[in-house]
């Protein structure tokens, strides 16, 4: 299979694993329609989730935050629970929980996989995944929110009450978009994570990128050949996310630094060098920076 | 203590049928005329309307119809269990002065802070113009900490400078200005940015709208912060050692725009080390020490010739 020439045929050796791995069913398959259209499966269950799992890190922080004792025991709780157990435990136990309390039927009913092109794809499966990741998410996204808002000076919080605002006024206004700046990085990496997450849905029955990869492999008798299609896709998915993480981070950066250092271009971040250091904000800190330097 | 005189606080222990809401309805018979919250008082006896006021001392109560400004009776204060105010209770008139002195940990930050209800009380009493501030008296006499909208919607009556700053740094210096105004107050954002602009020149920084509050320096951010409190027209505005974190270069310009607010008649509470300030803008000085006023009086006064001992200790350090 390999060639004749000595050097050659010692590398074409060691890249096919002694001839047994055939590259061309990568090359095959790696563009295969089943397989490219569960990226898109992926990706949404991977937004939904961490748009889920994000909002319910915001409520656990307010949970934790209010007076009242049972809000603060029960978000405790919920973190000490998700936080505990494995995320794979999570999705057998929300998946087989759905079809025990007979939610199995209803949302079989309101299958519109297949009117969208995903005939294999099972709603029932679908929503497990999502269920279970996102509560999974929540979990460590209520350490990340906290983590960013109590980062805030306590004197932004005042000073914006002390303007009349109410408390979720001035959240919203004055200190989740500054919280935001510590959040989305975190926030980023733990989309990161879930990108590569929703694989575990894969246990549950639903046809997502290695699911499908695995019933072709199978089928073929090529299993190892499709891990590595399926392996491929999560790098690009993970890859231009990192692209976009990196966007939005410069974005979130440009109002307030006005002097720190660069931030780095999204190859350096991808490469993971380039200098990245605190980011100076005078105003809560109280940084006096003469005049005449802030000329733009 | 003056401001005890005939019929003034005798309508808030008692909550009659009109005083619901939180707002003081005509709280007793013996004070005629309307006085919630944002009207002009009763124009009667020593209170000229505008202009310099420098008469010095707490506005003598001869019984006409005036409320003050803050009203404060026997107010406590803990920390764990550390008591930092121990029964303060002062009046406050319009259009007054009042510089706060005391030696650090004396108890008048924690005070300032107490008028508008960013520390809770543990006992006593403050209302601002007429008004319970922070909490709400059951029928028993028993008070409650009040509704967070109760509590916003008088706060946003109150301006507050802080020794920090506290400017909001993602947003711009018109921004920090008309965030409140238009959240709070629902005013439209050209109207709110229009004011805001007129407010910036008068505080000397027209030409900084669109600066981020890390370009400006810090007597410039002390400055904008005036004004942000200044939008919401505030009836009272309450400095929190205003110039305190400032370099030494900078603590004029924010004296100055202080200066110019207090010859417009606008009522201030000031803690202040500055005592330049003190002698030479405020009516009244009022020395606090272990959470107690220890003695208060017109400024020139006090600072020439202290009654008490421990007064004479802080102002020979200080002066």
């Amino acid at each position: 299979m390999c060639t004749t020439t000595p050097f050659l045929d010692q590398l074409c050796q060691i890249v096919t694993l002694g001839g047994h791995f055939r590259w061309s069913a990568v090359g095959t398959y790696l563009f295969n329609p089943y397989i490219v259209e569960t990226i898109w499966l992926v990706i949404g269950l991977a937004i939904l989730a961490q748009v889920f799992g994000t909002l319910i890190g915001l409520l656990l922080y307010f949970m934790r935050r209010t007076r009242f004792a049972a809000s603060r025991w029960a978000a405790n709780a919920y973190i000490w629970f998700f936080r505990g157990t494995p995320l794979l435990v999570q999705i057998y136990l929300v998946s087989y929980g759905i079809n025990y309390i007979g939610l199995d039927p209803p949302l079989r009913a309101i299958n519109f996989f297949p009117a969208i092109g995903y005939s294999q794809v099972q709603m029932y499966f679908f929503v497990a995944a999502l269920l279970a990741l996102s509560w999974n998410e929540g979990a460590y996204m209520a350490e990340i929110v906290r983590a960013g808002i109590d980062s805030i000076d306590p004197g932004q919080l005042e000073a914006a009450r002390s303007l009349g605002m109410t408390y979720f006024v001035a959240m919203r206004r004055i200190v989740l978009p500054q919280a935001a700046r510590t959040i989305v990085p975190p926030l980023g990496n733990e989309f990161n994570g879930m990108l590569k997450n929703t694989s575990l849905a894969s246990v549950i029955g639903l046809t997502e990128l290695l699911q499908t990869s695995i019933n072709i492999g199978n089928a073929l008798f090529l299993q190892l050949e499709l891990f590595v299609v399926a392996s491929f896709w999560y790098l690009m998915m993970t890859t231009v996310w990192t692209a976009i993480q990196a966007y939005i981070e410069r974005k979130l950066n440009v109002s307030v630094t006005d002097f720190g250092p660069g931030q780095g271009s999204w190859t350096q971040r991808l490469l993971g060098f380039g200098r990245r250091g605190p980011v100076a904000v005078a105003g809560a800190g109280g940084i006096n920076v003469p005049a005449d330097r802030g000329a733009r | 203590m003056q401001g005890q005189g005939p019929g003034y606080p005798g309508g808030y222990g008692q909550p009659g049928p009109l005083s619901s809401g939180g707002q003081m309805a005509g709280g007793g018979p013996i004070q005629g005329g309307p006085m919630p919250g944002g009207s002009p008082p009763p124009a009667s006896g020593p209170m000229p309307g505008g202009g310099p006021l420098h008469s010095g001392g707490p506005r003598p109560n001869d019984g006409s119809r005036v409320i003050p400004m803050v009203d404060a009776r026997d107010v406590h204060k803990s920390f764990h269990h550390n008591e930092v105010l121990r029964g303060i209770s002062m009046q406050i008139w319009r259009q007054e002065v009042v510089v706060l002195l005391g030696p650090s940990g004396s108890g008048k930050t924690t005070f300032l802070r107490c008028i508008n209800h960013l520390e809770k009380i543990n006992h006593g009493r403050i209302y601002v113009d007429g008004e319970l501030i922070g909490y709400r008296e059951l029928p028993n006499g028993e008070l409650r900490e009040d509704s967070e909208a109760n509590i916003a919607r008088k706060r946003a009556e109150l301006g507050m400078v802080f020794q920090r700053f506290n400017l909001f740094p993602h947003l711009t210096a018109l921004q920090n200005i008309t965030e409140a105004p238009i959240r709070v107050r629902g005013v439209p954002r050209a109207q709110a940015e229009a004011r805001a602009r007129e407010l910036l020149a008068k505080v000397g920084l027209a030409d900084k709208a669109d600066a981020y509050p890390n370009r400006l320096s810090g007597g410039q951010q002390q400055r904008v912060a005036i004004a942000r409190a200044l939008a919401m027209d505030p009836k009272l505005m309450l400095f929190d050692e205003p110039t305190s974190a400032l370099d030494p270069e900078l603590v004029g310009e924010v004296l100055k725009v202080m200066r110019q607010l207090a010859e417009e008649g606008m009522t201030m509470v000031v803690v202040t080390h500055e005592m330049g300030f003190a002698r030479e803008v405020a009516d009244r000085a009022i020395f606090i020490d272990g959470g107690v006023i220890v003695e208060q009086g017109r400024p020139t006064e006090m600072f020439a010739n202290p009654r008490e001992e421990r007064t004479r200790a802080f102002l020979r350090k200080i002066l």
